[in-house]
């Protein structure tokens, strides 16, 4: 399916065809879903919230002007969706500061293990302040893309690389504290 | 741009799949959603004329309060006929106190006669 195939379901469900929708969920269930995961880090509440996300673009699709692709609206409108959820009920997380210690002696020196050290810092960007945490999940999501993370959150370009950069300098700056000598940077 | 170990991490993320009902339960709701009727529409045709009616009494009402503080004698020549009316009836001591009260009540009786009735010819 591509966006001529989006929209044509949408003028289908507009002109009345509601099981058109269903192309539309089959579609984009898999990103609208991974999105909201990395909101909750809660597979069963990204279904939930994905789920809204799908109704509420279902209420809105007459509001989808095609000045932008049907992908952008939708992500816009999902992101949207997610970030009134977490507010609404927030995600359970530990602080920064209280992030797993190693869990075996292996491990004991002071430095994470690879998975732990993942874990840890996908959680650490859940417990960051929403405005670094939307732009960090949006921007990795869109495969490090900052025009199409500008355009989910409706904010300008130099915004997004702005947060983007104290977003990481916090989640580095923090997690560097327990993880130790295993945040080498490198050159692309 | 610098590409680091947080960048390496985070865009390595695990796809999830959605569960084999996913589309189930949505379109279960979005048939859901459709069954609720749409939301009746204002009745704007029909509240107009009472909107129009009611801003009307509120600007009188506001004139004569204000002339009311102004000049208190002047309420003696107010010559609306309801006013006139309570005035008579009332009395010319207390008349000024006593008519607006009045004339509020005898407004919002009018008024909450008229809506049950619209809403009585609705149903």
């Amino acid at each position: 399916m591509n966006a001529a195939e989006d929209e044509a379901a949408v003028e289908r469900v507009l002109a009345g065809d509601s099981s058109a929708f269903e192309n539309i969920v089959r579609r984009w269930q898999g990103p609208l879903v991974n999105l909201a995961y990395r909101f909750c880090r809660d597979r069963s509440r990204a279904e939930d919230m994905a789920q809204e996300a799908f109704l509420r673009a279902y209420r809105s699709l007459h509001g989808w002007h095609r000045e932008a692709a049907f992908s952008t609206w939708l992500f816009a409108l999902a992101t949207n969706v997610y970030r009134s959820e977490i507010r609404r009920i927030p995600v359970r997380t530990l602080s920064l500061d209280e992030i797993a210690e190693p869990r075996d002696d292996r491990a004991s020196d002071g430095v994470f293990e690879y998975g732990d050290r993942d874990r840890a810092l996908r959680r650490a960007v859940v417990a960051l302040p929403p405005k670094y945490r939307d732009v960090l999940i949006l921007f990795y999501f869109h495969n490090m893309d900052v025009s199409s993370t500008a355009r989910s959150l409706a904010l300008p370009e130099g915004t997004v690389k702005a947060r983007l950069s104290r977003g990481r300098d916090i989640l580095r700056k923090k997690l560097s504290q327990r993880a130790g000598p295993l945040w080498i940077e490198e050159e692309a | 741009m610098r590409y680091d170990a947080v960048d390496r991490i985070l865009s390595k993320e695990q796809q999830i799949i959605p569960s084999a009902g996913f589309i189930m339960a949505v379109m279960g709701a979005v048939r859901g959603e459709r069954a609720v009727p749409p939301p009746i529409p204002f009745p704007w045709r029909r509240a107009l004329p009472g909107a129009l009616a009611a801003i009307l009494a509120l600007v009188a009402l506001s004139i004569a309060g204000t002339r009311l503080f102004t000049d208190p004698a002047s309420t003696q020549q107010i010559s609306w006929p309801v006013l006139s009316t309570l005035t008579l009836i009332l009395g010319p001591r207390h008349a000024v106190g006593a008519s607006w009260i009045a004339t509020s009540l005898i407004g919002s009786f009018i008024a909450v006669r008229l809506s049950m009735c619209f809403a009585r010819r609705e149903a």
